[in-house]
């Protein structure tokens, strides 16, 4: 897999569409594996997409008493493997962004595979590529390092410097989910 | 012609024993591009595949797009026609529902005249159908009676578009452009919920140094990312858009040249500006004076800059004098007819732009022609084959039609793919008037709110079960494909119509086998109007990713951009508006203290027929709710959550609340997609523009009180 996932969460526009489009994705039995919240409705209508950060040595992973997750070749990190996952719900707990969830009728966690059965054949994720506002891209790894200077560029050109007022544009508002 | 459409290096997902047919979405007028998955053996539709090569969306969807599939097969269609007997639907053959049609029909008639019998259609739906709506009404039932729910969606926009540029274009430039602009004056417009897939061509010129001035009573998604919010009260765009002229006037941003050489009545728009100062402004519209000045000189700096509103200033009583005074700001300017400039309004409905084009309105036929014009009556007529004389004269607007109910002069109505009990002003009188009504014919493929008033229910087919054309809100006309063949025993609205008209002994008028037919008689209808779509065929609709009107000739390549020469009034120059402003029909008082308005979210569609069905949709947002400033609730001692009971001079209800600091503290917003008692349309104003006949939906005074 050459391409990265790439957020940027200030373009959030809360309309949930990764997530309808994730119940669509071929082995995700109807359940969306992404989240869509609120930074805090009373101050604002800012939300924020997060999906699975795919990590390079999983905590979920890590902390599976019974090795049901598996990382593929190219570091997807995969839903519990249903014939080993014991239920035990370690890996919502292990994982520190609190992304995998758990299917009680099932008993079985389920998570963000970024679309595995798309992105093997390079075709974007579900989310990625409704995403009405491009907040969830999947590009080339060249391109997000490309992104992620530019905001600064852009700040640059225009002089700016970070207030109180415009913090969103200085936190580092993207993330890059990448694997070799 | 080719089911599944792609272009060379494309990738999507096949999966095993299902074809993907391309098509676009039923809902708004972004008409995103999408492939349906449909299963072959079972010959169900199964899901949705993006449309990553479709140049307006580039696969892009919201999540009513990426749901809108789920509506097709779903379990609550009307399979069959149902007719009420003792207060209850019973399912019956499509000859007992036409022969009870007929019989009525005929009856009321004879008995009251012609224009007893009304139709109030609707603009989701093709061309096609709309076109033959109007003609429908005229050749097979013979009323001047027919209006269309466009009058609750974009009439203002349209009356606006007339006066001041001569032709109605939603948008005088193609969407993909906007990625080279350097500015976004949108007024009334929460683009991020109602028309979600622009957002990516408004970040990808705000990734290249692009302003974005929003001017909304709310910081919706799109005022959240404005580089200046104007936080105007409900109903005050007229005295916003003078202001903005004044002052672009006096820093020296107008571009003379243009003025002088494309546009009327600038001393007299100088003349109407002179007294909006900032100060004046802020007063009236509460933005404050610094915002003011730094949206002008903003806007006035950019080389190149789109003005786009939406139902916000459109559903006014005074909606065309907002988008005749926005359009003028463009005007000042010298945008509109250049590359990456213009004026845009977001059509709401899915051929909202194709729908009020074809004569389904009182007082149009198709290509944008006039029923009082004798001349436009005459072609008209000799494309019909009816004489002139037969052509009845322009009858009254959507709302306008219950006032004839209750007058007693429209005895029957038949409703076609529209849903007025939910989304009319003042429900209350709607609901009573339908009561009212001797017979009622609806025709949807949801047993609607409307549908529940009906002595006739006809089970139409879903957008996905015909095929045709629609026009998205750039004026792009656009090929919706069959997917699969109606749902039990629906049928598509243009066979419903046919065969009421062969019941009305009209059939030989209506010689129609497939839409195609209709197009190609539509194409000549349209021939020589404004809107003119004769030089249009599907292939090349296929070939050429769809073709902008006005088409005069199939070697014409369509028109992209409009008015790069001249506009389309008798003299070719844009009249400038010079508009006093008037306050809205309704303003707070001592007894109705506060301003209400109405609006979308992002998981419904116009009156949720639709979906309110759809799971996830629902799951998302299962019921209305009256958001308002804590510092609003706190006078009331509502806390997050709290019921709240609102009531105007028509109506009340009883919602929670939803606390947020993103609203004015002097408002509160409900949104509108629910029916029956949790339909804020009870509490909406009927004030009726003057040109367009657009209700005030927008404005109204409410009091509160904590239950």
């Amino acid at each position: 897999m050459k391409k990265v996932m790439y957020l940027e969460f200030e373009r959030c526009i809360g309309c949930r569409s990764c997530q309808a489009a994730c119940r669509e994705c071929g082995g995700h039995d109807a359940k969306e594996r992404n989240y869509v919240e609120y930074i805090d409705f009373f101050e604002s209508r800012q939300t924020y997409p997060m999906m699975c950060m795919q990590c390079k040595d999983p905590a979920c992973a890590k902390v599976c008493p019974a090795n049901a997750i598996q990382i593929t070749e190219e570091g997807v990190v995969l839903s519990a493997m249903e014939e080993k996952c014991i239920g035990c719900r370690n890996c919502t707990f292990g994982c520190p962004f609190g992304i995998p969830k758990f299917d009680f009728e099932e008993n079985k966690m389920y998570k963000c595979d970024m679309c595995y059965d798309r992105t093997k054949y390079d075709i974007s994720p579900m989310c990625a590529s409704v995403c009405p506002s491009d907040a969830i891209r999947f590009i080339d790894h060249d391109e997000m390092m490309e992104l992620r200077r530019r905001r600064t560029q852009m700040n640059l050109i225009e002089g700016k410097k970070p207030s109180q007022n415009d913090k969103w544009q200085y936190v580092p508002e993207f993330f890059g989910v990448y694997s070799d | 012609m080719t089911e599944f459409v792609t272009k060379p290096g494309v990738k999507n997902l096949q999966h095993p024993g299902e074809k993907l047919i391309t098509t676009h979405c039923c809902y708004c007028g972004m008409q995103c591009g999408m492939h349906i998955r449909l299963n072959e053996k079972t010959g169900k539709v199964v899901g949705v595949e993006p449309r990553y090569d479709w140049p307006v969306t580039l696969g892009k969807m919201c999540p009513k797009g990426v749901t809108a599939y789920q509506t097709i097969d779903h379990p609550e269609r009307i399979t069959k026609p149902l007719i009420k007997k003792n207060g209850e639907f019973v399912e019956s053959t499509w000859d007992e529902a036409l022969d009870l049609i007929e019989k009525n029909f005929k009856s009321l008639q004879g008995k009251h005249g012609k224009d007893a019998v009304s139709v109030f259609g609707g603009v989701s739906m093709t061309n096609e159908k709309c076109y033959l709506v109007g003609k429908y009404a005229r050749v097979a039932l013979g009323t001047r009676f027919v209006d269309y729910n466009g009058r609750f969606c974009m009439s203002s926009a349209a009356g606006g578009f007339m006066k001041t540029l001569g032709i109605d274009r939603g948008s005088t430039l193609p969407w993909p452009e906007l990625e080279h602009t350097d500015c976004f004056f949108m007024a009334g417009t929460n683009t991020a919920e109602c028309h979600p897939t622009t957002i990516q061509w408004l970040w990808k010129a705000r990734d290249k140094g692009a302003k974005m001035i929003v001017a909304d009573p709310r910081e919706t998604p799109t005022a959240r990312i404005a580089d200046v919010h104007l936080d105007l009260k409900a109903g005050t765009d007229s005295a916003l858009a003078n202001g903005m002229m004044h002052l672009i006037i006096k820093e020296g941003y107008v571009d003379e040249e243009y003025v002088n050489e494309r546009c009327n009545n600038y001393e007299e728009l100088k003349a109407s500006v002179e007294k909006f100062t900032p100060e004046y402004t802020s007063e009236i519209t509460g933005v404050s004076i610094e915002k003011l000045v730094k949206a002008a000189h903003i806007y006035g700096k950019s080389p190149r800059s789109v003005m786009m509103f939406a139902r916000g200033v459109e559903q006014q009583a005074k909606g065309v004098d907002n988008v005749t005074l926005y359009t003028s700001m463009a005007l000042l300017r010298g945008q509109i007819g250049k590359f990456a400039s213009g004026v845009a309004t977001f059509t709401g409905q899915g051929n909202g732009q194709g729908g009020r084009e074809h004569g389904q309105k009182a007082d149009a036929l198709p290509g944008y022609r006039k029923i009082d014009n004798p001349e436009h009556v005459k072609y008209v007529s000799s494309v019909w084959g009816i004489d002139p004389s037969e052509m009845p004269k322009a009858g009254v607007s959507a709302y306008e039609m219950f006032d004839e109910i209750q007058a007693g002069n429209i005895r029957a109505m038949h409703v076609i793919c529209s849903n007025p009990a939910v989304s009319a002003p003042n429900n209350n009188y709607i609901w009573d008037s339908f009561n009212k009504l001797d017979f009622m014919v609806v025709s949807d493929f949801f047993l609607s709110e409307t549908a529940e008033f009906a002595d006739v229910v006809l089970p139409a087919s879903s957008w996905a079960e015909d095929e045709g054309t629609t026009t998205n809100l750039e004026g792009r006309v656009i090929r919706i494909r069959k997917v699969k063949d109606p749902i039990g025993e629906s049928k598509t609205d243009w066979e419903i119509l046919k065969l009421i008209a062969e019941r009305m002994g009209k059939g030989s008028f209506f010689n129609y086998n497939n839409p195609r037919d209709i197009f190609e008689e539509f194409r000549v209808a349209s021939k020589g109007g404004k809107a003119d779509y004769s030089g249009i065929t599907y292939e090349r609709i296929e070939k050429e990713d769809g073709i902008f009107w006005p088409c005069p000739s199939e070697d014409h390549p369509g028109t992209p951009t409009m008015f790069q020469e001249s506009f389309g009034t008798p003299d070719g120059k844009a009249n400038l508006a010079a508009v006093e402003w008037q306050e809205p029909d309704e303003n707070p008082s001592n007894e109705f203290p506060h301003i209400l308005t109405t609006g979308r979210v992002v998981f419904h569609y116009l009156s949720g027929s639709q979906t309110r069905r759809t799971d996830f949709l629902m799951e998302q947002c299962p019921e209305p709710y009256a958001e308002m400033h804590p510092h609003l609730a706190s006078k009331y001692a509502l806390q997050d959550g709290d019921n709240v009971y609102l009531e105007t001079k028509r109506g009340s209800m009883t919602v929670k609340v939803k606390l947020t600091k993103a609203i004015r503290e002097d408002h509160v917003f409900i949104p509108y997609h629910w029916g029956k008692e949790l339909s804020v349309n009870k509490l909406t104003n009927p004030a009726l523009d003057p040109t367009s006949r657009m209700p005030e939906f927008k404005v109204c005074a409410v009091k509160l009180k904590k239950v």
